[in-house]
């Protein structure tokens, strides 16, 4: 499989509290997204999941690192060139309510991204809208509607139909459900799957929900402090996970059978998040992980592989899938 | 308790008061040449001083002239020399404003630090120093007025710029690949323009009065337009003889003034996007509901 956006070293950083700080709140992250496969990026608030997203598509500017796509540096492009470029690769917002402008209809959000891309017949602009709200699953009608009449599920997938009017290559998908009903979640969810089925766009998935993320996505990153702690395929990462917090975030999922979960102990993650401005040395898990040692405050762990794609940065990965093999 | 709650009554009630009085102030300033019972510069000095009759319902002042007349076409000029520099002042300020808030970065800080000196001397300053410098006719008196308001527009304007880029619809289109001119343009410029002008209408009350003051110190509209400062400074003389002359000219501008600082402040706080108020709504009924349950457990 050939990658279609290849995200190398990329860091991010925001000026911090006090004179000087910084936040780094992507920290050297390297990622690859394949066409025609959802890869899930997980991790609790604040460990920068979103401003990866954002870094991507040019909504935040990183300080370093590369984002390559079809092959191509974005950082080599510019202007026209530039914006060209990074329309293949769209971004669909958590918030539907907040991401279509409410004075226009939804006929005209979508024919403005048609516009943007030069389709400059009027006619062959209106057939394309019909033919975009059919795939999202949206009747033709909604077309003459104002996008603040719609429910979130629908406005949603009206900004699912505008980015896919620039024919993207790529989704980047920060939160698409979780700000919508359960009813519709796996509504939109499907149309995800189906986009992908079709059109063969990659997905990129940020979500914080690891049920959802392990129904769609074929492979999964999981994101600590700014950093990828362990990435690979579904299977490997939900059936092995062998770094302590995907560990524990895995333990943190509640069971769907009341009996076993009201006897079920949880391994909690002790302690906050620490400060991004002021991260810990070393490994930056080190101050909630259960098996640190003291050369975990020193050095930065090394990056082992299971498997050629199951990758874990922790001293301890062996260890841990050896045990979680003994266990199971 | 129950003086509080009639004099919150009356608060309550202030807007309703003021869209009258401002409305009236429009109307009134739009038919003036119409309405006025007399030529409101014809001299009669058989009529000098005397008071309200049947045939000059306000009287006259010390040269025969009828008051209600310039009273009202005074209303006229304060109009169109508000419209006037609030259009010069928000024509400059929504163009900075908006080039800053869409730039951001070493073009804001720049603009902002003109804004900032421009805001930090006292706009009636600014405004003798232009006339000062160009001379006293009534364009000059406009461009002062404008060059000493256009700070705070910028301001604003720049404030809701910034406001606007951020939204995640303005966010979508940059991904979107939208061009600059077409995200400045087409978006940022408009939804600028909507809400500043709303803001626009809470300064309408100090420009009055810096117009009539200008015109009392005369420098602004000089004599014989009617206008409310000009006649505060005509009646001035007669202070103790005859205190109507001047009572009503500084009451009529002091019911302008109050009148567009409550509108204005009702407007802005009134103003907000429909879909948004019925979700605020929503919100408070979700606070309640909870409160609710909260007492019964």
């Amino acid at each position: 499989m050939k990658a279609v956006l290849e995200v190398e070293h990329l860091v991010t950083s925001f000026p911090g509290v006090g004179r000087g700080k910084t936040v780094r709140a992507v920290n050297d992250v390297s990622i690859v997204l394949h066409s025609g496969e959802i890869v899930g990026l997980v991790g609790e608030s604040g460990c920068g999941k979103s401003t990866l997203g954002r870094s991507i598509v040019g909504l935040e500017k990183p300080e370093s690192g590369r984002v390559i796509f079809d092959g191509v540096d974005l950082g080599s492009l510019s202007g026209n060139r530039l914006r060209a470029a990074r329309r293949a690769v769209q971004y669909v917002f958590q918030d539907p309510y907040a991401s279509l402008n409410d004075r226009q209809t939804v006929g005209e959000a979508i024919d403005e991204a048609l516009i943007i891309v030069g389709v400059a017949s009027k006619a062959e602009r209106s057939a394309r809208i019909g033919q975009l709200l059919d795939q999202v699953g949206l009747a033709s009608a909604v077309r003459d509607r104002f996008t603040r009449e719609l429910s979130g599920g629908q406005r949603q997938r009206v900004a699912i139909a505008r980015s896919l009017a620039v024919e993207p290559r790529v989704l980047i998908c920060d939160e698409p459900v979780s700000a919508l009903d359960l009813s519709i979640r796996a509504q939109v969810m499907n149309l995800f799957l189906d986009l992908r089925d079709q059109l063969g766009v990659a997905c990129l998935f940020i979500a914080h929900d690891l049920a959802l993320v392990r129904q769609a996505a074929t492979r999964v990153y999981v994101m600590y402090l700014g950093k990828i702690v362990e990435g690979g395929g579904s299977d490997e990462v939900y059936g092995r996970p062998s770094h302590p917090y995907t560990q524990m975030l895995l333990a943190s999922v509640p069971e769907a059978d009341p009996m076993i979960e009201r006897r079920r102990k949880i391994p909690l993650i002790k302690g906050e998040i620490p400060s991004p401005t002021n991260p810990p040395s070393g490994c930056f898990f080190r101050t909630r992980c259960p098996l640190a040692v003291g050369e975990c405050a020193r050095i930065e762990p090394p990056t082992i592989f299971l498997t050629p794609t199951h990758r874990i940065a922790c001293r301890f990965a062996n260890e841990i899938a050896q045990k979680s093999l003994t266990d199971a | 308790m129950q003086s509080i709650k009639a004099f919150a009554k009356a608060v309550a009630a202030l807007p309703r008061a003021a869209v009258f009085t401002i409305g009236a102030f429009i109307l009134l300033g739009l038919f003036a040449p119409y309405i006025t019972p007399y030529d409101p510069n014809a001299q009669n000095l058989l009529m000098a001083g005397e008071g309200p009759s049947l045939a000059h319902w306000l009287g006259a002042d010390h040269l025969g002239r009828d008051t209600l007349s310039r009273l009202i076409a005074a209303a006229r000029t304060s109009l169109v020399g508000v419209c006037l520099v609030l259009l010069c002042a928000h024509s400059i300020g929504i163009v900075i404003g908006t080039i800053a808030g869409y730039r951001r970065g070493w073009t804001d800080e720049v603009l902002m630090r003109v804004v900032d000196v421009g805001q930090a001397i006292p706009s009636l300053i600014v405004s003798l120093a232009v006339i000062g410098i160009f001379g006293v006719s009534y364009w000059n008196m406009i461009l002062a007025l404008a060059l000493a308001w256009w700070p705070s527009s910028a301001r604003i304007s720049r404030a809701v710029a910034v406001n606007v880029m951020n939204k995640p619809h303005m966010e979508a289109l940059r991904v979107l690949g939208a061009s600059p001119l077409r995200i400045y343009f087409v978006h940022l410029f408009p939804a600028t323009l909507g809400a500043v002008l709303v803001y626009a209408t809470a300064d309408a009350g100090a420009v009055a009065l810096a117009i009539a003051t200008l015109s009392f110190l005369g420098l602004g509209i000089q004599p014989p337009t009617p206008e409310w400062g000009q006649m505060l400074v005509d009646a001035l003389p007669y202070l103790e003889a005859d205190p109507r002359q001047v009572i009503l000219p500084g009451l009529t501008l002091t019911l302008a003034v109050v009148g567009f600082n409550i509108l204005g402040e009702a407007v802005a706080l009134n103003r907000v996007p429909k879909p948004l108020g019925a979700r605020l709504v929503a919100a408070r009924r979700r606070i309640t509901a909870s409160w609710a349950t909260e007492t019964r457990s």
